[in-house]
């Protein structure tokens, strides 16, 4: 804040002050210690590489007209939906957004449901009614995509909540970018999880854009982690490009809300390879400079070069994992091809329970 | 247990220490923070003094007016007269006022005549007509709403280049609401001159402060906005004034918005419409609140300074009751609201179906 301009009154200068102390802005990196095995670094590997060639796919079909409705693509961000749900199993509950492809594959979305169901078709998850933006699937715990900006709060505090009243060890993640985090349910729900100590994970993407909007144009405050003080609740900046970073702190997170101590806000530090949404001019992006430099740090590669330093994995086995996935991806798009329009009928249906 | 990526507790622990209240004036009266005490002139103290016993006074005939059946909805006041009114002392005649149902007093000083704010209570449109010239907007029912307005007002003041503020009030329980956070947030974006009130009286209705947040300050939410926000002794009229004064200093210099948290407390119930205190607090409460009394450390500050007496008050009280009175009688003047004045209240020209509907009801009122 440069607020702190001379003349200012006494009497709010040292308050001004005391607010910057506050908070941890640091960005955390991944540390020398962190526990991962060979087993989990394969599947976070390969689950990134579902989520990039997923995108790229959908993205080359939307461009030719073949898919009905709007899409938004999860390129870029891939670290933070499987860094996270790298911890949770199909019990726990996952809130996810517009953007929201990612946070499915990342939760155990089965590939060929989810492209099905983009492209409208009878087999998809929602038996192709909901599309990019609703798809939900309750047996892997995903609550479901939202059109709605921060649409995952009140959903995912009420999961949470559902937890807690059970005495169950389970969590939630709510999923929400940069903008959402403006919006009034923001407060409502961070100061609700906080006063009854859900177990509830926030997870910002701040992908530096709502829409096209900069965050700095859209609040006083300058990062979102710092907010949680708001509520008594701390909060963290974390890498978002790298997977190995938000592993890291969303597992402290969640074992913090497994064991009772309630929510944590994580503010995951990231950038989107396309547009907001398809067809996006994207003008309001740098050209150059540190805001490209950044734009071109691949979260894939960050993994890459981190599991062969780290006698995680060889390059061989990356290499492997990445050609199944193309495979996979493959699949998923001549089951598809495949798959029958849902009946008109079918618009009556899934809507009364009676 | 502190975590070994991050540490949660330790990013918290300072956060109670950073938001101290704030006191010039302790409940004796005493001066314990001489380095802000204002250089207010006698007969401005004097006149603050007078202004919370003439809102008290107001408050005790409106709850009884109220019990006659004389008003209709009514939130009491009382214990919150240094909050109300010295954050208003401190502000001038062109700045706008965005109150919430229990900040009549405000509007009233600020030019409300008091007719109005009577037929206010009983509902009737007259109530809400504000006089040309008197900036504020009529009381705000839905409970927080009127931050976005205020950020709204204040982005206006700034667009025109106005010296003007913007200022708002809510309660310990509006600022759980969503409205709270994108109005301050808002205005903290744009630099908006507001100046947003928090008046913690420690009872959304019945909820008390402690299960409305975690927040060890209410103060503190300013934090999510990127704002200055600060936590005043609200029984404390010298510390609000000095609070308020700098927070539109700052605002009035284009530094943007500030939100004052004043830690105070409601004598009377929630509102009359039916509120009982006593299933949600305790006479020992109440008696340790009043040991703070707003009123009573003011006299004795301004009987220090020989600036108070006995009778200067029974005068004001005996003024006080003379006015209230024949503002009643003015507000049982006015004419009976009717459905048609409704209807053509609202638009500059009527659309088709209230036009519609307003014949209707002219017709069912001329039988």
């Amino acid at each position: 804040m440069t607020q702190k301009a001379k003349g200012m009154p006494k009497l709010f200068a040292s308050v001004d002050t005391s607010v910057k102390e506050l908070v941890d802005l640091e960005i955390r990196t991944a540390t020398d210690t962190a526990e991962l095995t060979k087993d989990k670094a394969k599947s976070m590997y390969k689950s990134m590489e579902d989520i990039r060639n997923f995108e790229e796919n959908v993205k080359r079909f939307f461009t030719a007209g073949e898919i009905p409705g709007f899409v938004h693509l999860y390129a870029g961000e891939e670290a933070i939906a499987v860094g996270v749900c790298a911890h949770l199993s199909d019990e726990d509950y996952i809130t996810s957004t517009h953007r929201g492809h990612g946070h499915c594959i990342a939760k155990g979305g089965d590939l060929k449901g989810m492209m099905a169901e983009i492209f409208g078709k009878a087999t998809g998850l929602c038996k192709g009614k909901g599309g990019s933006m609703h798809i939900a699937d309750m047996d892997k715990g995903i609550l479901g995509a939202n059109g709605m900006v921060g649409g995952g709060f009140g959903l995912a505090t009420g999961a949470a909540m559902r937890n807690k009243y059970k005495k169950t060890d389970r969590v939630a993640v709510c999923f929400f970018g940069d903008g959402a985090a403006n919006e009034g349910v923001f407060h409502e729900c961070l100061n609700m999880a906080s006063i009854w100590k859900l177990p509830v994970i926030f997870v910002c993407e701040n992908n530096l854009f709502a829409e096209s909007t900069p965050q700095w144009y859209s609040s006083a405050s300058r990062t979102i982690a710092e907010r949680a003080a708001a509520y008594n609740m701390p909060g963290v900046r974390v890498n978002g490009k790298d997977v190995v970073a938000v592993y890291e702190v969303a597992g402290e997170a969640i074992e913090r809300a497994r064991r009772g101590e309630g929510p944590t806000l994580i503010e995951c530090v990231t950038y989107r390879n396309h547009g907001h949404f398809e067809g996006d001019e994207q003008s309001y992006k740098a050209p150059s400079g540190e805001e490209k430099e950044w734009a071109e740090v691949d979260p894939l590669e960050v993994f890459r070069q981190y599991a062969i330093e780290n006698g995680l994995l060889t390059e061989e086995e990356l290499d492997q994992l990445r050609e199944e996935s193309v495979r996979d991806i493959e699949e998923a798009i001549e089951f598809t091809k495949e798959s029958p329009e849902p009946s008109p009928e079918s618009l009556y249906q899934d809507v009364f329970a009676d | 247990m502190s975590g070994k990526v991050f540490d949660p507790k330790g990013v918290l622990q300072d956060v109670e220490s950073k938001f101290e209240m704030f006191q010039i004036l302790n409940e004796n009266g005493e001066v314990v923070n001489p380095e802000y005490e204002p250089k207010l002139s006698d007969e401005e103290l004097v006149e603050l003094m007078t202004r919370m016993v003439y809102t008290r006074v107001l408050d005790q005939r409106s709850i009884s007016l109220n019990r006659q059946g004389r008003l209709g909805f009514y939130a009491p006041t009382a214990g919150q007269e240094a909050s109300q009114l010295a954050s208003h002392f401190a502000l001038e005649k062109d700045d706008w006022i965005l109150p919430g149902y229990r900040d009549v007093p405000q509007i009233v000083w600020h030019g409300l005549p008091l007719w109005k704010a009577f037929l206010f209570s009983r509902g009737h449109f007259i109530g809400n007509q504000i006089p040309e010239g008197v900036n504020i907007l009529p009381p705000q029912i839905i409970i927080g709403a009127q931050y976005i307005q205020a950020a709204g007002v204040a982005l206006g003041i700034k667009k025109r280049g106005g010296k003007n503020v913007a200022v708002t009030y809510t309660g310990d329980g509006g600022s759980s609401q969503g409205d709270f956070y994108e109005g301050i947030n808002f205005a903290g974006a744009y630099k908006a001159p507001a100046i947003f009130f928090i008046q913690n009286n420690q009872y959304a209705i019945s909820t008390p402060r402690d299960i409305q947040t975690a927040a060890k300050t209410l103060a503190q939410k300013g934090i999510a906005a990127g704002i200055p926000c600060v936590q005043v002794d609200g029984m404390d009229p010298l510390a609000v004034y000095v609070a308020t004064k700098d927070a539109r200093e700052r605002a009035v210099a284009g530094e943007g918005p500030t939100l004052i948290e004043t830690i105070c407390y409601r004598y009377g119930p929630h509102t009359m419409s039916g509120d009982d205190p006593t299933r949600y607090r305790t006479e020992d409460i109440d008696n340790e609140w009043a040991k703070k009394d707003p009123i009573v450390r003011f006299r004795k500050y301004l009987e220090g300074k020989g600036l108070w007496s006995e009778e200067k008050e029974t005068e004001v009280i005996e003024r006080a009751k003379e006015e209230i009175k024949e503002a009643i009688k003015l507000a049982d003047q006015a004419p009976k609201q009717t459905v048609t004045d409704l209807i053509s209240i609202m638009h500059e020209e009527l659309p088709f179906n209230l036009k519609e509907q307003y014949e209707i009801y002219k017709a069912k009122e001329s039988k």
